[in-house]
């Protein structure tokens, strides 16, 4: 089976010059206002590297910190279940739901719930599943994924969530003004709520400790739907642990900063135990994660608090778009965990990179991003996975490039060549594809080599 | 064959990394001044109210929400009771909700808000306007130091309440009043 790369899958999207343009200063306003956000805090080197050193230390006893947590919750009257797989995770989320001869389920954003393609798997099912973040509803209403990992609609357009609410929630035809779409939405939502039997949520963090599981929203959709209905479900990957209560003193002040610019997100809400006469369960899930952990290389990718930053900051994910990806988390964070998922689908997202290394530079959490790109590279290469003209490229390059005299024989030929071949040759598409969108620059008459060698010495002092 | 949890019990310790030290809790001081919580809560859309004293929170409550038709509170009397088995029906015609914050953090404009003092759990979200109640002297400086004054646990079930509720899911504009409180007013003392 052959699957699409990455650069054919951005095609679409760069299609439309003007979107791709706004697109790309978008995001790149959002990593400004991280910035902002970052500078004003004395110490935010230092709550990376605190940040960094407690995720590593979780992770390196993570078995511990799992069984911790399990019995705190149990503790708090909390429900634990396990989940393998995400097969599993759908399993016992539809069986708590049934267990109740519940039908109409409210989410709030779960990155999780994505990567399990819960969604359509309740709705088969029989259930009524609404997406309450605003975002992730027109994108719900509209049948598409989302594109970015805190801002799941930030591909659409104004003119297109108008004409999306037109179709599904009888607003005015032409009504683009955010204000408005955003209260149609809201009165449409709260309906939603009001009538919620079940509600789920991803999870933050987790804490060990306390058994509590913390959710960060700006909307404050999950704290409506839980509050309301009678059943919460939180579901978890492993990596979300954090050992103590005092080390959200730390991500708190890093999550909201590294992806919007917020000092800190509006609600940040503690469940630990449910309500009187109410349910509360967490599933904890590993569908990949465990092995993710065995790999010394790439399990710091386990770090990650999803806050978007490294793909705000990406040059290649700004211009390409979050659905080039074809996974659930897209950007650099994405092209180093999906690897570990599916090495042959998505081989070719390692090499979306220009491996300028500002992912790893913003990460709050110390991901070293762009040199997991790099080794993944290296383990595409090795499957046989790159594509033959880029391998025997490579294997040209290489030799070229380790001898001198090749080299200044090459360049000689180079700037010669390319003065004289026409251009429907050297730019030809079908073999060279970086030409399609690209110019060479007009070669120099000579080379530095020559130009360095015709300089009169310098008078030693 | 073993469950699940076993199963990813025993991959977690199989294939965890050897030993890596946890870093002490930290705390790095900072400015925990009412005119800092005043100027970030304000750039975040909400609102800082001073109350002269304590006794003038209905007079004051009454001026900012003037059409304010129904009024969940256990701070001054009100045109509405709610208590956790409130119906939700009734929750979802809440005007304004007027609740204690226990205090504040002054780098990003948040007041905790433990369960104890919501009346319902799903008050503070589902009120149209929230106003909370704050002692001037119960501001610290960041997060590290707001976990530090909860060593029992944050409760089954609290909120850091920073602002209005917001979106800007269409086109990054900022819309305030997504699906919780549409305004936010810390009324301090
Ligand atoms: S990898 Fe780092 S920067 Fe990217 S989403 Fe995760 S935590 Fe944020």
């Amino acid at each position: 089976m052959s699957y699409r790369t990455h650069a054919s899958r951005a095609e679409a999207f760069v299609l439309d010059h003007e979107r791709t343009s706004w697109h790309d200063e978008t995001l790149w306003f959002v990593r400004q206002k991280r910035d902002k956000a970052v500078y004003a805090v004395p110490e935010f080197q230092e709550l990376r590297n605190l940040a960094s050193a407690i995720k590593d230390h979780t992770l390196s006893q993570l078995d511990f910190y799992l069984e911790q947590f399990e019995a705190a919750a149990l503790a708090n009257g909390v429900r634990v279940h396990w989940a393998a797989d995400a097969a599993e995770h759908n399993a016992i989320v539809l069986d708590i739901i049934r267990a109740r001869g519940a039908t109409r389920v409210v989410k709030s954003k779960s990155m999780l719930t994505e990567e399990c393609h819960l969604n359509p798997y309740l709705i088969e099912h029989g259930l009524e599943v609404i997406d309450t973040d605003l975002g992730e509803r027109i994108i719900q209403l509209r049948d598409e994924p989302p594109s970015h990992l805190v801002l799941p609609a930030i591909h659409l357009k104004k003119e297109d969530v108008g004409e999306t609410f037109f179709k599904h929630l009888g607003t005015a035809e032409g009504l683009t003004d955010p204000q408005q779409l955003t209260e149609a939405a809201r009165q449409h939502l709260r309906a939603k709520f009001l009538a919620g039997e079940v509600a789920l949520t991803g999870v933050n963090f987790a804490i060990a400790e306390t058994g509590s599981v913390v959710v960060c929203t700006n909307e404050g959709n999950a704290d409506l739907g839980v509050n309301l209905a009678p059943v919460h479900i939180a579901s978890m990957g492993i990596e979300k642990l954090i050992p103590r209560l005092q080390d959200l003193g730390v991500f708190t002040r890093l999550l909201a900063r590294s992806a919007t610019g917020q000092p800190v997100t509006t609600y940040t809400a503690h469940y630990t135990r449910p309500a009187e006469g109410r349910e509360m369960h967490v599933i904890i899930v590993d569908n990949g994660r465990t092995k993710q952990l065995g790999r010394p290389d790439f399990r710091a990718s386990l770090k990650c608090i999803r806050c978007g930053a490294c793909m705000n900051t990406c040059p290649v994910y700004r211009r390409s778009g979050g659905h080039s990806y074809d996974f659930t988390v897209p950007g650099p964070i994405g092209s180093i965990l999906s690897p570990n998922i599916d090495l042959k689908k998505h081989s070719t997202l390692p090499f979306a990179s220009t491996l300028c290394g500002s992912c790893t530079d913003v990460c709050p959490v110390k991901i070293d991003i762009h040199t997991q790109l790099y080794k993944w590279r290296q383990i595409v290469a090795e499957a046989n996975g790159l594509l033959v003209a880029k391998k025997l490229g490579m294997q040209f390059m290489g030799r070229l490039l380790a001898s001198p005299a090749a080299f200044k024989l090459s360049g000689q030929l180079a700037r010669r060549g390319l003065r004289l071949l026409p251009h429907a040759l050297s730019h030809n598409q079908a073999v060279n594809a970086w030409a399609i969108a690209r110019e060479l620059p007009e070669p120099p008459k000579q080379s530095f080599r020559d130009w360095y060698a015709q300089q009169a010495p310098t008078p030693s002092a | 064959m073993s469950s699940s949890r076993e199963r990813i019990l025993a991959a977690a310790r199989a294939n965890k990394p050897a030993l890596m030290s946890l870093p002490p809790p930290s705390d790095f001081g900072g400015d925990a001044s009412l005119a800092r919580f005043s100027e970030v809560l304000a750039s975040i859309g909400g609102t800082v109210v001073r109350l002269a004293a304590r006794s003038e929170l209905a007079a004051t409550v009454q001026q900012l929400f003037p059409a304010a038709r129904l009024v969940a509170s256990a701070l001054l009397t009100p045109t509405l009771v709610v208590d956790q088995q409130t119906p939700t029906d009734v929750l979802a015609d809440v005007d304004l909700a007027v609740l204690a914050g226990e205090f504040g953090v002054a780098e990003n404009g948040a007041v905790w808000l433990p369960e104890a003092q919501m009346l319902h759990r799903a008050l503070p979200t589902v009120t149209q306007h929230l106003a909370l109640v704050l002692d001037q002297r119960q501001l610290v400086a960041t997060m590290h130091q707001a976990y530090a004054r909860l060593p029992a646990g944050p409760g089954g079930y609290g909120l850091f309440i920073a602002g209005p509720s917001k979106t800007a899911d269409i086109e990054q504009s900022l819309v305030i009043g997504a699906h919780g409180a549409r305004s936010l007013v810390v009324l301090v003392y």
